[in-house]
């Protein structure tokens, strides 16, 4: 699931301020305060819970109504009978994402520095128009989408997908890099030009050495954003091709499925976007947060 | 202010090369005239000092040698060679940022080899040129460093040293010292004028600060809202400003005004009356006086004024004494202009209508606030000013 | 002239693979998908033969179609101002810094990091209500903390309503989105300007009221546009926790359903089209007041 906004992701999400103003509080109110903030961690932790307690029960202590008790002792079983059926879609899944991460970062960066520093006429409309590819429903694409991926002899395979998550990742990479190039001073390109350098000497040997934040932020958002799509997925691969998400809901999708494998099996096919978020949310929340806001 | 009398005048490389602006103007979208009709003849070799208030146009009059800026009319020359329509990267000059705008991720010694290598110089040679410029500034022991890991004086060498490696025809420099502090920045002014006797290179400079111009500049172009005022060397500046614009802008503490008529060869003002030595039109004029112009005690042939001192400051070899005089202050806008102040409110801290006159006086000379003090004028010494037009008279 | 050129040349030649790729991939497709909606395409064989406005008169007297546009009203309000609301209130809880501020924040937002297949899948056991096994789910975590009257039939309620309680997964993951949203607006408000006017006498509640409130339009209208334009993108969501039930279908899923398992081409590309037209109707004017609002800078 993919959602940002328009203005640029900032080098960092607003800290707590360090010298707010207190008012007097009362600490009846701060501890109120505390005890809504926890309830609230328990509500959006409630799934993880009920997630891992369920994955790591022993099969056959396993009963829907039991749901929110404890296991009685640690069985990985349940892992045992879903990962097979998951492995594949895995690997499809990392063959589908860092390359097409990768590449369109690369894009992204190429189009966010010239948008920003080696402007030309006509790139204040040239911006609106990549980005709002960013919004479109891929409702909208999908059918004639099928019919490019069969006439180009793409359909079915993973290059088909990796393709489309290149073009569709296009809009907010550039947002991602045009917001960061346009945060270093013109006067660095400036001496850059008149050292002797030319746009793409000054992209290379310039911008890019500067530029692996703005790389960190832009691969991790492509890196969950193609991890976790699932409708291009769904269309546009053949069974053995299919990313991890599509084998998921296979695995999972069916009412008849024991509960237990359901969960398990949503456990690991989210660790490698958790995993990224728990370790590199820093970059994760800059791709997601929107720039300095009007006003 | 002393103005240095002394000057080793380099003698220009053989190789150096003269900047010719033949009457450039810059328009911006919505018709704002940065730049208006500028004629400049730097010599080879020259160091030529862009000076004037903020917003008069000298940063896009140097970016428009350097070729940053596009030249709505008129021609650039850097040498015999007219580079209007050149791209920056296709002329041979070197800019020094005021930010220094050094490459971050490049060591010391890669930022100062960065235009050779675009040049396609050989690596042995950059090498050469690096070490032997890192020899020059004292930058050897930081040629490993990023730029991350230096002071700003530190930052402000590598910055020069980037341009003094490319051997080019000319340098250009955007107020280099302005975040330099005030003592590192004495020290830089000096250095940067040997540096130019060392090397010759012709060099276009730029500062609001009219100290650094004088002291730096061979000559100095003042600007005003895109004009260029006066393009002399920084004594005929002082002695023979052609306007009031420039009379109010060099010199410190800055020249005095008042409002006076003249009338058959007698100058009066604030109940006042000074014979003239030279002969001036009658008429309604503003009459400027250099606070060196004054002396302590009677002279034969000057004419004196008795004033009561209102503050006296004590620079330990000097006294400034200031006094006022019984007529208004001189508001007009070219006065205005050169203290870089937008609204009269600027000026004076206190409302106050009044003339005040500054005289720098040596430091033994009988004054102390409030009492009654007689000072001679020196009458060869004054300016009289066109008071609608502000044109010498 | 030519150093005009020299100058952005190589600029706009940098640029030009993605803007060709996206004019093709994205504003070409649209029209061509435009252009499948006025066909008669069924089966495999595409036909590009218009015919007119068959396929959107079809949908505007089917039944099927009209139930799935109720559904998604329902749905977008239910979620929009749910997750509005849960959103601001995290974000006021948070506004005046708190201790481990860094860690509830991760644990609010960690839900944009699951995929929505992930999330349906849980959340369809969660919402289970299913009589024949026993209370489960939230319903069981109600019993069990006394609140057993609160028990519901979640999407299976025969009623209109079904389709709000997938806003619950849908608000569960988004709220700390508009959270961090509300937050950086809230943050981005000079502390000045609240202190002057509790010099002026202004009690907490009034400075949020009086200065705040205000200063947080702009980022309400964005947390709005992105709620409204993924609600109506929503598929997989849905598709996780109750694929073929048509108390829970949106347009988006009937597209789906109606193209690649009915094999109506013409008439999923009709939907997709509306959908489409519904969401430019919301963007577009968000894209280009914020660029201008960017320009003016």
């Amino acid at each position: 699931m993919t959602t940002t906004q328009i203005e640029a992701p900032r080098a960092a999400p607003p800290e707590s301020p360090r010298r707010r103003t207190r008012t007097r509080r009362s600490p009846y109110l701060t501890s109120a305060r505390y005890v809504v903030l926890f309830a609230l961690a328990c509500f959006f932790l409630m799934p993880v819970y009920a997630l891992v307690v369920t994955a790591l029960k022993d099969p056959s202590q396993v009963d829907v109504v039991k749901m929110w008790q404890l296991p009685d002792g640690l069985s990985f079983e349940t892992f045992s009978i879903v990962w097979p059926k998951l492995k594949n879609g895995f690997v499809n899944s990392l063959i589908l994402t860092i390359p097409a991460s990768l590449i369109s970062s690369m894009l992204g960066a190429m189009n966010g520095f010239v948008l920003s520093k080696w402007r030309f006429p006509g790139a204040d409309i040239v911006f609106p128009v990549i980005l709002f590819g960013m919004f479109i429903p891929y409702q909208a694409i999908i059918i004639p989408m099928t019919q490019t991926m069969s006439k180009l002899g793409l359909a079915g395979g993973l290059d088909g997908l990796i393709l489309v998550h290149i073009i569709y990742g296009i809009p907010i990479t550039t947002l991602i890099f045009r917001s960061y190039f346009a945060g270093i001073s013109d006067e660095l390109i400036e001496a850059s030009k008149v050292d002797g350098a030319g746009m793409l000497r000054t992209f290379f040997f310039v911008a890019l050495p500067i530029a692996p934040p703005a790389f960190a932020v832009s691969m991790i958002w492509q890196f969950t954003s193609a991890w976790n799509d699932f409708l291009f997925g769904l269309v546009l691969t053949r069974t053995e091709y299919w990313p991890v998400t599509i084998a998921l809901n296979n695995v999972a999708g069916a009412q008849t499925v024991p509960f237990n494998q359901a969960m398990a099996a949503a456990l690991l096919a989210s660790i490698p976007t958790l995993l990224v978020y728990i370790l590199l949310g820093r970059f994760f929340m800059r791709g997601l947060m929107a720039g300095a806001l009007k006003g | 202010m002393q103005v240095s009398e002394q000057r080793v005048e380099p003698s220009p490389r053989p190789q150096a090369v003269g900047i010719r602006l033949d009457r450039v103007s810059k328009r911006y979208r919505g018709g704002v005239m940065a730049v208006q009709d500028v004629e400049m003849d730097v010599k080879p070799g020259e160091f030529m000092v862009l000076v004037g208030p903020s917003g008069c146009g000298k940063s896009t009059l140097l970016r428009m040698i350097a070729g940053l800026e596009e030249v709505t009319t008129g021609r650039v020359f850097i040498g015999d060679k007219d580079v209007t329509d050149d791209l920056p990267q296709q002329r041979d000059v070197a800019m020094v940022f005021q930010s220094y705008a050094l490459y971050p991720r490049m060591t010391v010694r890669k930022n100062m080899a960065f235009g050779l290598r675009m040049r396609g110089t050989e690596r042995v040679e950059r090498e050469r040129r690096v070490d032997g410029v890192a020899d020059i500034l004292g930058l050897r022991p930081l040629l490993e460093r990023r730029p991350g890991a230096l002071s700003g004086g530190q930052r402000q060498r590598v910055a020069m040293g980037r341009a003094i490696v490319r051997e080019p025809q000319a340098f250009l420099m955007d107020e280099p010292l302005s975040n330099l502090d005030a003592k590192l920045r004495v020290s830089m002014r000096a250095q940067l004028t040997l540096l130019h006797q060392r090397l010759g290179t012709t060099t276009v400079y730029v500062t609001h600060d009219q100290i650094e111009a004088m002291t730096l500049g061979q000559r100095v172009a003042v600007l005003r809202d895109g004009i260029l005022q006066q393009c002399d060397t920084p004594q005929i500046l002082f002695r023979e400003p052609v306007n009031l614009f420039v009379a109010a802008f060099i010199g410190s503490p800055s020249m005095n005004f008042v409002h006076a008529t003249v009338e058959r060869g007698i100058v009066r003002f604030a109940g006042l009356e000074f014979p003239l030595a030279r002969s001036v039109p009658d008429g309604r004029v503003v009459l400027g006086i250099r606070p060196t112009a004054f002396a302590p005690t009677a002279r034969d042939g000057w004419p004196t004024l008795s004033i009561v001192p209102d503050v006296v400051e004590d620079l330990g070899d000097e006294r400034y004494v200031i006094f006022e005089v019984e007529a208004a202050r001189v508001d007009t806008d070219a006065v205005r202009a050169a203290m870089d102040a937008q609204t009269p409110d600027e000026v004076t801290l206190l409302a106050d209508e009044r003339a005040r006159f500054t005289a720098r006086l040596p430091a033994d000379a009988p004054a102390a606030v409030g009492e009654p003090l007689e000072v001679a004028v020196d009458p060869s010494r004054l300016y009289f000013f066109d008071r609608d037009s502000g044109a010498k008279i | 002239m030519s150093r005009r050129i020299r100058t952005w040349g190589p600029g706009l030649l940098l640029v030009s693979p993605s803007l060709a790729l996206l004019l093709v991939f994205v504003y070409g497709f649209i029209g061509w998908n435009g252009l499948v909606s006025f066909t008669q395409w069924k089966g495999l064989n595409p036909t590009y033969v218009v015919e007119g406005f068959d396929n959107y008169t079809y949908l505007f007297r089917d039944e099927t179609f009209r139930n799935d546009v109720r559904n998604l009203v329902v749905f977008t309000v239910v979620f929009m101002v749910g997750s509005l609301v849960l959103g601001f209130f995290m974000a006021l809880l948070l506004d005046k810094g708190v201790r481990g501020e860094t860690f509830l924040r991760s644990i609010y937002l960690f839900p944009m990091a699951i995929s929505f297949i992930a999330t349906g899948i849980v959340w369809r056991w969660l919402l289970n209500s299913d009589r024949d096994v026993g209370t489960t789910g939230i319903n069981k975590l109600f019993e069990l903390v006394g609140l057993g009257f609160l028990h519901s039939d979640w999407h299976k309620t025969p009623s209109a309503l079904a389709i709000a309680a997938i806003a619950l997964p849908a608000g569960w993951a988004l709220s700390g989105y508009v959270m961090s949203l509300f937050l950086a607006g809230l943050r981005g408000i000079p502390e000045e300007l609240r202190e002057a006017a509790r010099v002026d006498g202004a009690n907490e509640r009034r400075v949020y009221w009086y200065v705040v409130r205000p200063l947080l339009l702009p980022v309400l209208m964005s947390a709005v546009v992105i709620l409204a334009h993924i609600s109506l993108k929503t598929f997989d969501l849905i598709y996780a926790i109750a694929p073929l039930d048509p108390r829970t279908e949106t347009p988006a899923l009937y597209m789906w359903l109606t193209s690649f398992r009915g094999g109506f081409f013409a008439r999923g590309a009709a939907i997709a089209t509306m959908l489409f037209f519904a969401i430019a109707l919301v963007i577009v004017p968000y894209i280009w007041y914020t660029v201008r609002a960017e320009r003016r800078k």
